[in-house]
């Protein structure tokens, strides 16, 4: 594989801060703006520590309280609040039979992300690929338009849209022949609904994964050196030949990066998800029944959570929010890393929510 | 340098952020005030500058709130009122909180709750009722009792043309249609209520579940939730077969939208309705019983006419008030908003099909208004 | 010249280029389908009253919602613009490389906190903690921490972008850091800092969990910092639940203004990069 570089003067290549230059002369003046220009840098690192040392203080006790059972319970109830006693577990107390089992949490939370991003990341490459490869230049910047209108929809919009518009129409016309498939594949078997649940909300997560990956796309076809492509035509491979020879293994740590940003955005995704999928703490027997995912729970539970008062359910949904930094704080950031080596300006943008 | 400079600045960044959590790590809370300080007194009467009251909760309340906002405003000028719905949880979770000035509430708080926030108040404004609608065209005057629906809300009874079905309705034609039970998803007064009068009528459901804003539903394969009460009505209406719980101020829609309303069967054996008379006698029934806390509902009283599902409606809000002109503002509220002459004139009060409080509890309803103070 | 090509190969391609087709089409339709069918649910309501009046019961309006929601994303504007630009400035013109790689690292880390994370530490802190209840200046903090990593990227890409010519002229006159700061660097990079503050702005429009949690919500304009403050992305989300053919129209309506000014605001964007495009490399000599 060539890295062919180019350098249109003054352009950084590369990692930008290569090409910079800093003068060493200071005024009196400088100090202090740059005293000034710290603090403000200083304020996102306080307040990051500031996020995570609060979900983990608040979540500490219903993380003694449940203990491993947060894995395998499937049953998440802030208990009896107007019981006499109080249920403890391993010295914590909480309202009677309160439980705070996070399974159908994570797996609706790791259902709804993967079958989106499986239904994403081959839609938006081959749909990059066709609008590189075949589309007019001309047409194609008016066609990038709708996929950056895509990534500025705001996700309580996919939601109302997914629940009120795309739900009921793929409920009526395209669920059933999904579900005729579960003749061989049981899951996909059951009652299609009206729109809600896991299948849906799926889908709609895919399209708001589709722009990060698709603009980030983008930039790599642009950067797939033009010598090695016009080369393997010369040899007489067809376009598809070229693209699976060249172009693929150009871009394919640039989407797998891409990917990972997608899912991290997949599985931090509240409001369209809390709209459509059900809202229901059931494991999903079958791909349209109604579940939960993580961030679904915690802005659904959070503004009743004061009822308890033991404060306990306020430290489980803390606790499955902690849940939820680790995981999309590792997609995103394995993401992050590998597109700032790749491209510099692709800024995923769209973060809806 | 670097390494000094890192180290620096996140230890700083973290021994802030210590300090910070550290501080507010003490759950007690600090809004509700001593009872050992001698109250300033507070009157009522317009305050001097515009003052607006924020209240959310309670879907079943929120519609009798819309309504009294402007008759408010007309009589105190200086004062609006600024409802929201959300659920009773959220009510009594941001009253607690003094996210808002008053939650609203079908459910009493607590024991807990009393506990961890002293100095917290349950002041009813008015009496509510709880329906039970189901969708099956061509059924009419259903019968049901308690004990009976709870066992179609743990799953045991399925069928409309069940046998404890049909012993309740000797004549008439049930079809074999699926019951599809429905209920609430957020956490709400109507849960409360509804499980209550469930945990006075089936051992099972008492012992189980039991009553709260939120429940440990039992899995019902074909159950549907909804949030709020008027989402309770329209996926009933768009769901054969269906049963679920309204409150009473959304119940003209349901009718309308071709919902049956269930007759209940009280503790004395008849079927009532939710009328107002049969309210009312629920009310006569349990009024005497109702604590000087006033955390009660009336569920399955005594009476020949008692409706089984009656409550207060309740405004939660802290004795201790950070400031006087809202104190003002609250304390003029709620006298005018239990007065048959203020808020519950006859004519809003019908409106949502309620009913005024009782005669023998507005002195401890008096009194708790009275105790709101400034410290 | 056409090549005797083995048909299996010819196929293939065929079929690829197909399936890409409909993938194409995938990813260009929904915007559109999405727009025109929330617009067309909001037609109902779409009338000059919807600016005019409230969201109050009954009147079906959006005012208060829109000029909470331009409220807060001014709020933004003012707390997280600075506080971003100077930390991206910091980050690309005077921090020493490691240092900067990790606060770099730091904000990229912030940017990946779920939104519904940032709702709930800003409840417990700022609504309960704090005692400041529902606040426009809790949804502005809630909202700037949520948008600061995204200015600082972009600012300190916009300077990094500046070409070293132009520094080095800078160092050859002498010019202190904080001139060649002011006069050299910072024209070049303004656009594309301005496109990122912009960028800002449209994130901001369409965020609803973090404001769920600390905004509260209000039928009134906005009246003061520390009032709660209506916004569009609310009455969408609430709105959608209710029933009623009002409630129900509103929210594609509210969706319908939220989309609009999005666009408004990505289309300004745009301009304003394809400007800073031809002015980088109109300087550089």
């Amino acid at each position: 594989m060539i890295l062919v570089r180019r350098r249109a003067g003054g352009s950084p290549t590369g990692p930008a801060r290569a090409s910079r230059a800093r003068n060493t002369e200071f005024s009196a003046g400088d100090k202090v703006f740059q005293w000034l220009a710290g603090v403000a840098a200083v304020i996102p690192v306080a307040a990051l520590a500031l996020i995570i040392v609060i979900m983990v203080v608040q979540a500490i006790p219903a993380i003694i309280y449940s203990g491993l059972t947060f894995f395998t319970s499937t049953t998440f109830s802030i208990g009896h609040l107007y019981a006499t006693t109080l249920t403890t577990h391993n010295g914590v107390s909480a309202p009677q039979d309160a439980s705070y089992g996070a399974l159908v949490f994570i797996v609706g939370t790791l259902a709804t992300s993967v079958i989106a991003i499986c239904l994403a990341v081959p839609i938006s490459v081959g749909g990059v690929l066709m609008l590189s490869e075949w589309i007019p230049e001309r047409l194609q910047g008016f066609l990038s338009t709708f996929v950056d209108l895509l990534a500025g929809i705001p996700s309580v919009v996919f939601g109302l849209w997914g629940i009120t518009i795309f739900g009921p129409f793929a409920a009526a016309h395209i669920y059933p022949t999904i579900s005729h498939l579960g003749r061989f594949i049981p899951f996909l078997k059951g009652p299609v609904g009206f729109g809600e649940g896991l299948l849906t909300a799926s889908l709609v997560l895919a399209l708001m994964v589709i722009p990060i990956v698709a603009s980030t796309t983008r930039e790599l076809v642009k950067r797939v050196p033009v010598l090695a492509k016009e080369g393997a035509l010369a040899l007489g491979m067809t376009r598809y030949e070229t693209v699976r020879v060249v172009t693929i293994p150009y871009i394919r740590s640039g989407i797998i990066a891409a990917t990972l940003l997608g899912w991290g955005r997949a599985l931090g995704e509240t409001i369209a998800v809390l709209l459509i999928v059900g809202d229901l703490t059931l494991l999903p027997h079958s791909i349209f029944a109604s579940t939960s995912t993580i961030a679904a729970t915690i802005a659904s539970t959070l503004d009743s959570a004061f009822t308890d008062y033991t404060h306990m359910a306020l430290s489980a949904l803390a606790e499955l929010g902690v849940l939820l930094l680790v995981i999309s704080l590792a997609t995103n950031l394995a993401g992050r890393l590998i597109v700032r080596r790749v491209s510099t300006d692709a800024l995923p943008v769209g973060r809806g929510i | 340098m670097n390494v000094r400079r890192i180290t620096a600045v996140s230890t700083a960044a973290v021994v802030a952020a210590l300090l910070v959590s550290a501080c507010g790590a003490s759950n007690s809370s600090t809004t509700a005030a001593t009872a050992t300080t001698t109250p300033t007194p507070v009157a009522t009467g317009n305050p001097t500058s515009p003052v607006t009251l924020t209240e959310d909760g309670s879907s079943l309340l929120y519609p009798y709130l819309e309504e009294l906002e402007t008759p408010l405003n007309t009589a105190y000028p200086n004062i609006t009122l600024s409802p929201a719905a959300g659920g009773s949880g959220k009510g009594q979770s941001d009253a607690e909180t003094g996210a808002v000035n008053m939650g609203g509430s079908d459910a009493y708080l607590s024991n807990g709750a009393e506990a961890e926030y002293p100095g917290i108040l349950n002041i009813p404004i008015a009496v509510s009722a709880q329906a039970i609608n189901y969708n099956l065209p061509g059924v009419s005057n259903l019968k049901l009792s308690g004990n009976v629906i709870a066992e179609i809300y743990q799953g045991s009874i399925t069928k409309w043309n069940d046998s404890a079905i049909a012993a309740l309705n000797p004549g008439v034609t049930l079809p074999s249609t699926t019951i599809v039970p429905v209920r609430r998803i957020d956490s709400s007064g109507d849960t409360f209520i509804f499980t209550s009068f469930l945990s006075a009528t089936n051992a099972a459901w008492s012992s189980g579940p039991s009553f709260g804003t939120t429940v440990t539903w039992p899995s019902v394969s074909n159950e549907q939730t909804a949030s709020g009460n008027p989402a309770m009505v329209t996926t009933c209406q768009s769901t054969p077969g269906c049963i679920a719980y309204i409150g009473i101020s959304v119940e003209a829609t349901a009718i309308t939208d071709g919902l049956g309303e269930v007759n209940l069967e009280n503790q004395a054996g008849n079927f009532v309705l939710p009328t107002a008379d049969d309210i009312n006698a629920a009310v006569a029934a349990g009024a005497t019983n109702v604590p000087k806390d006033l955390r009660q509902s009336l569920i399955y009283e005594t009476g020949a006419d008692s409706y089984p599902i009656v409550n207060f409606e309740y405004l939660v809000l802290h004795k201790g008030q950070s400031a006087l002109p809202t104190a003002l503002a609250i304390r003029t509220f709620l006298t005018w908003a239990i007065s048959p002459t203020g808020g519950a004139t006859a004519a809003n009060l019908t409106k949502e099909n309620f009913v005024a409080l009782p005669t023998s509890v507005i002195p401890n309803v008096t009194a708790a208004i009275d105790s709101i103070y400034v410290p | 010249m056409e090549s005797k090509r083995h048909p299996a190969r010819h196929a293939r391609g065929i079929i690829f280029w197909v399936l890409c087709g409909i993938a194409l089409v995938i990813v260009v339709l929904p915007s559109a389908a999405i727009i025109i069918g929330v617009v067309a649910k909001a037609i109902p309501v779409l009338r000059v009253t919807l600016l005019t009046t409230t969201t109050r019961s009954g009147a079906l309006g959006l005012q208060n919602a829109i000029i909470g929601t331009l409220t807060l994303g001014i709020g933004v504007l003012i707390v997280a613009g600075p506080i971003g630009i100077l930390s991206g400035l910091y980050i690309a013109e005077f921090a020493p490389k490691r240092f900067g790689g990790v606060l770099r690292f730091f904000s990229e880390v912030l940017a990946g906190v779920p939104s519904i994370v940032i709702g709930y530490v800003g409840y417990l802190t700022l609504v309960v903690r704090l005692h400041w209840g529902f606040s426009l200046l809790g949804g502005i903090l809630a909202l700037s921490v949520l948008i600061i990593p995204y200015i600082i990227k972009i600012t300190e890409v916009s300077f990094a972008q500046v070409p070293r010519s132009l520094r080095e002229a800078a160092m050859a006159v002498g010019l202190t850091r904080l001139t060649t700061i002011r006069k050299v660097l910072l024209p070049p990079a303004l656009p594309g800092i301005v496109s990122g503050l912009v960028l800002a702005l449209a994130i901001s429009t369409g965020e609803t969990a973090p404001l769920l949690f600390t905004a509260g919500f209000t039928d009134a304009n906005p009246s003061g910092p520390m009032n709660p403050v209506g916004y569009l992305t609310y009455v969408t989300y609430t709105d959608v639940s209710l029933p009623s053919a009002g409630a129900q129209a509103l929210a594609s309506a509210s969706a319908a203004v939220t989309i609009l000014l999005i666009l408004f605001l990505i289309l300004g964007g745009r301009l304003i990069t394809a400007r800073s495009r031809r002015m980088v490399a109109r300087l550089d000599v």
